[in-house]
């Protein structure tokens, strides 16, 4: 059975939390506005989708990229929404290397492990040497907050 | 453009403040359903991560200002609840969302 585009709704629980955070307390929302909302917002993909995807075409790309979604944002007169995505991006960017660096980290550390049993001698040079490396991190932390 | 709220927001940063970045709510919608939605569209190969990202994030900021603008429209009947008129007038009202027209039927 094929399904419309625009039947493809996103999670009602979702959009109405969103819908009331946004509205005064005290303020509800009748059922039908709420799903025509939620239509609105599948609408809102779809269109921002094409948009995006003209751009990626112009670029000869086939993949949509975050700055391809920006330039539809600019050309559907969302431009407000422009600043608040790009901050969004960012951190969603930091968030990523985080965790890459993390999960490096980690392997690392498990490496260290299995080399430190094997030699009791370089325990004491790898605890100062994660030391230091806390250390570079925190200081790069703080560098991200003066951005 | 922003009403200040008092009660419910303290983590969302709205766009008014250009110094600081800060910090946004977390994202709500999930990631799978707004793909979803992307490879819907037939025209699309494939959308990167980070695209579907900000596309979830921008229909989240989508809502909230559709619910708002909503409501400015529902105080001058001083209603309680939004109802699915004043989402109509909103469409009818500000241009941006002149996409909808005709899709909510």
């Amino acid at each position: 059975m094929a399904e419309r585009p625009e039947d493809l709704n996103l999670p009602n629980a979702v959009i109405t939390r969103i819908i009331k955070e946004a509205l005064p307390d005290g303020v509800s929302i009748s059922k039908e506005a709420r799903s025509a909302i939620s239509r609105a917002a599948s609408v809102f993909v779809l269109y921002a989708t094409s948009c995006a995807n003209n751009f990626a075409m112009k670029g000869k790309r086939k993949t949509l990229n975050a700055s391809d979604v920006l330039s539809a944002m600019e050309e559907m007169e969302f431009q407000r929404f422009v600043t608040p995505l790009k901050e969004a991006l960012e951190a969603y960017r930091r968030e990523q290397k985080g965790k890459k660096e993390a999960s490096e980290q980690k392997k690392k550390d498990k490496d260290k492990k299995t080399d430190s049993e094997e030699q009791d001698k370089g325990r004491d040079e790898d605890n100062d040497e994660d030391e230091e490396r806390l250390e570079e991190e925190e200081q790069n932390e703080e560098e991200e907050v003066d951005n | 453009m922003v009403a200040g709220n008092g009660a419910s927001r303290e983590e969302e940063g709205t766009g008014g403040d250009a110094a600081a970045p800060q910090p946004q709510a977390p994202m709500r919608l999930p990631l799978v359903r707004v793909k979803a939605l992307v490879k819907a569209d037939p025209g699309v190969t494939l959308a990167g991560q980070e695209a579907s990202f900000i596309l979830a994030r921008a229909v989240e900021l989508f809502v909230e200002t559709i619910a708002k603008d909503a409501y400015c429209c529902a105080q001058q009947g001083k209603w309680k609840t939004l109802q699915r008129r004043d989402l109509d007038n909103a469409i009818e009202a500000v241009d941006e969302f002149a996409f909808l027209e005709g899709t909510l039927d």
